[in-house]
């Protein structure tokens, strides 16, 4: 699914540079639940924005299904993003005045879906992840932080993407909370084969993952 | 679609802001409709003004503008050839003279014809008139023969014109139509006259009736309506032959009018006809005098053009900068929309249909504006600048004078034109109609367009990385 080589991204910060990600390289399976485990200003967000396409690595590669991210126009990128993957935020990252319902549509208006299908299909999903009632026509600002990030997941999953980037997606929720989104996370890898990466701090959700992956200083240290 | 009704929505997200945007772009767009009305007012009545004055050329002789002696005059023969210059369709003759009215003892000012020792008539004066207004409107033609005393009459009767003419039916280059009565024949040389209603009613004339001039009864076949004759309010028209024997001017005559096949054609006659009669004779064509009464008009419509252009620019500046703001403002949103999957032309079709709600609405005020302010605003620019380009036009003031020239034989206007132009060019209206409408839509896509490419400026300058980690 995802070949990793010798990645590397550098910031320039005035006098010296700093080497936010360096030298990683790793393969991740279909399907395969994997977390990426480091301390604060370990790296963490810098590579899941690389490898969401977000940001544009110094050096090395990202091949995702076979195609070498490097190599993609700006449209294909676009393409990506709104397709294949789900990215989800640590501060959710939601549309404040559009509503829960109409925040989940968002991606599949981008793939250009019908209206009818939009909605059907970000009921559904809303549902799944426990949002549904009159809280799909409320705006983030009148749900909890809890249902903001389910909404935010509702929308990840919008248009069936087989990459998933969460980034500590349970961070600003309390444990109970958490566990709840990360369950969500782990049933949707088991049931839809989705791959997915999450990014946490917290070592008892990285347990119970397939895999864990921690980077110190930039550089991955451990895989197992 | 969904972008689209995003964007709409989007527009009234700030309450306050979307109103200061409206109004402000409203008066933008209004004012440069209303421009736009005044200026197309202003060109209807540009080409309304030359289409009434029609294919003539005028002939007089030199100098008739100044209030010294003329010695010089116009002859008959002199003019014989004129028919048969190219596309030269008829040529009319006139002979002008003001004649006093009998009974006006402490009149001293009022003319008398130098050529005929018997200038009198037996008309009483049409109209009393304020002298002292009429005297600020003669534009400097007017002095008394006196000399010794300023002081001005209460009681002063005008006096009379007679208007010896080759055709009856158009005098100077203007048509006359009768109110009754019927047009003498072009060669008659009986002692006919056609009358103006003032005159008529003034002096109790009928169709058929006789009044008495240079000793001579004549009879009026004809009534026209002064209020339609501006310049002839004041004269009574008989056969040129008729008034060049009692005048004592055989073979002489003041002015002519030549007739031309084609608008076209004025030019190249006009200057056949100067070729033809030498420098003693101005030869002008109606369309120079539209040039010249039109030139205030020009002007307006000059400075309405620039307004237009200087307020959709504006129009233009004011959304661009508020579309900049706006996405600045929504830089995290549209990070998040990059992040998941939209394209930057989404992103700028939601922000374009945003500018576009605000734009519109503006064009809803500017609407409402043109039509409060479209007529008041072109009769404020087109009262501006003709009052100060045609004030003191020499023109205008020998058709406004009628008391002036001590001694010297009168010589009045050749045409009525630049008199019938001097009471209607302020007299523009506007009208608002659709296409004012098309106008306030063009001028939305246009400023719209502008706003949106300050919108896409900032929208592809937007990295998701970035936005994602300013938390
Ligand atoms: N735009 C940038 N310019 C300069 N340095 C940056 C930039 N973005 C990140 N960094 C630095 O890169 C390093 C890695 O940051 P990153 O956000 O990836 O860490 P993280 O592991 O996600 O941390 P956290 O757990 O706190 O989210 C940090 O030292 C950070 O200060
Ligand atoms: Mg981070």
């Amino acid at each position: 699914m995802l070949k990793v080589k010798s990645l590397s991204k550098e910031y320039n910060s005035g006098e010296h540079i700093l080497k936010a990600a360096n030298n990683i390289s790793f393969n991740v399976d279909d399907g395969e639940f994997v977390s990426l485990v480091g301390k604060s200003g370990s790296g963490k967000s810098t590579l899941l924005l690389l490898l969401g396409a977000l940001d544009k690595p110094t050096s090395g590669s990202i091949v995702v299904d076979g195609e070498d991210l490097a190599k993609k126009s700006d449209r294909e990128l676009v393409r990506y993003r709104c397709l294949k993957l789900g990215y989800v935020f640590q501060s959710f990252y939601l549309v404040p005045n559009l509503t829960a319902l109409e925040n989940a549509m968002l991606p599949m208006e981008f793939a250009g879906l019908a209206t009818n299908e939009r909605k059907e299909r970000a009921q559904y999903i809303l549902e799944q992840v426990g949002i549904s009632g009159d809280k799909i026509n409320r705006r983030p600002g009148k749900l909890s932080g809890g249902e903001q990030q389910r909404v935010a997941i509702a929308r990840a999953l919008a248009n069936k993407p087989k990459l998933i980037l969460a980034d500590e997606p349970t961070g600003n929720l309390d444990s109970e909370t958490g566990k709840k989104i990360f369950n969500l996370l782990k049933e949707l890898s088991r049931s839809e084969n989705t791959t997915i990466i999450v990014a946490t701090h917290d070592n008892n959700i990285a347990a119970k993952t397939d895999r864990k992956l921690t980077i110190v200083d930039g550089q991955l240290k451990q895989d197992k | 679609m969904a972008s689209l009704i995003r964007g709409f929505k989007n527009a009234f997200r700030s309450g306050i802001r979307t109103v200061a945007i409206v109004i402000i772009l409203g008066v933008s767009i209004g004012l440069s409709l209303t421009m736009l009305v005044a200026r197309q007012a202003v060109d209807n009545k540009i080409s309304a003004v030359k289409s009434s004055i029609g294919n003539t050329v005028s002939i007089q002789p030199a100098g008739f503008n100044s209030y010294s002696a003329i010695n010089n005059s116009l002859t008959v023969s002199q003019l014989a050839d004129l028919i048969k210059i190219p596309n030269v369709t008829a040529v009319n003759e006139t002979l002008t003279e003001r004649l006093t009215t009998i009974g006006s003892t402490d009149l001293s000012f009022g003319l008398q014809s130098t050529n005929s020792s018997n200038a009198t008539t037996s008309l009483s004066s049409p109209v009393k008139l304020n002298l002292k207004r009429h005297l600020f409107k003669a534009g400097g033609g007017l002095f008394f023969s006196g000399g010794g005393s300023s002081s001005i009459p209460t009681n002063f009767s005008l006096p009379i014109t007679i208007i010896g003419t080759s055709n009856s039916q158009n005098i100077n280059g203007q048509s006359l139509t009768l109110e009754q009565g019927n047009y003498f024949s072009p060669s008659s040389n009986s002692d006919l006259a056609i009358i103006s209603s003032n005159m008529a009613s003034k002096n109790n004339l009928k169709v058929g009736s006789t009044f008495q001039s240079y000793n001579v009864n004549f009879k009026v076949t004809g009534i026209y309506l002064s209020a339609n004759n501006g310049a002839l309010g004041n004269a009574a028209i008989v056969p040129l032959s008729v008034e060049q024997s009692l005048s004592g001017q055989s073979g002489d005559v003041t002015a002519a009018e030549i007739f031309v096949n084609s608008i076209d054609n004025l030019s190249s006659v006009t200057s056949a006809i100067q070729k033809e009669l030498g420098s003693n004779v101005n030869v002008t064509n109606a369309i120079e005098d539209a040039n010249t009464e039109v030139s205030p008009l020009n002007s307006v419509k000059t400075i309405s053009l620039y307004s237009v252009i200087g307020a959709i620019i504006a129009g233009g500046i004011i959304i661009l900068l508020t579309m900049i703001i706006v996405a600045r403002e929504r830089r995290k949103e549209i990070g998040i929309f990059k992040a998941i999957g939209a394209s930057n032309l989404k992103i700028v079709s939601q922000f374009a249909a945003e500018s576009s709600t605000l734009t519109l609405l503006g064009a809803v005020v500017g609407i409402l504006i043109v039509i409060l302010a479209g007529n008041p605003m072109t009769k404020f620019l087109v009262s501006n600048s003709t009052t100060a380009g045609t004030v003191g036009n020499g023109r205008f003031s020998r058709l406004g004078s009628f008391g002036g020239g001590a001694g010297g034989r009168f010589v009045s206007g050749g045409r009525g034109v630049g008199g019938v132009l001097r009471s209607n060019i302020t007299n523009v209206h506007a009208v608002i109609g659709w296409d004012v409408l098309l106008y306030g839509i063009l001028a939305v896509i246009i400023i719209s367009v502008i706003g949106s490419v300050g919108i896409a400026l900032v929208i592809s300058k937007v990295r998701p990385a970035e936005i994602m980690r300013t938390d």
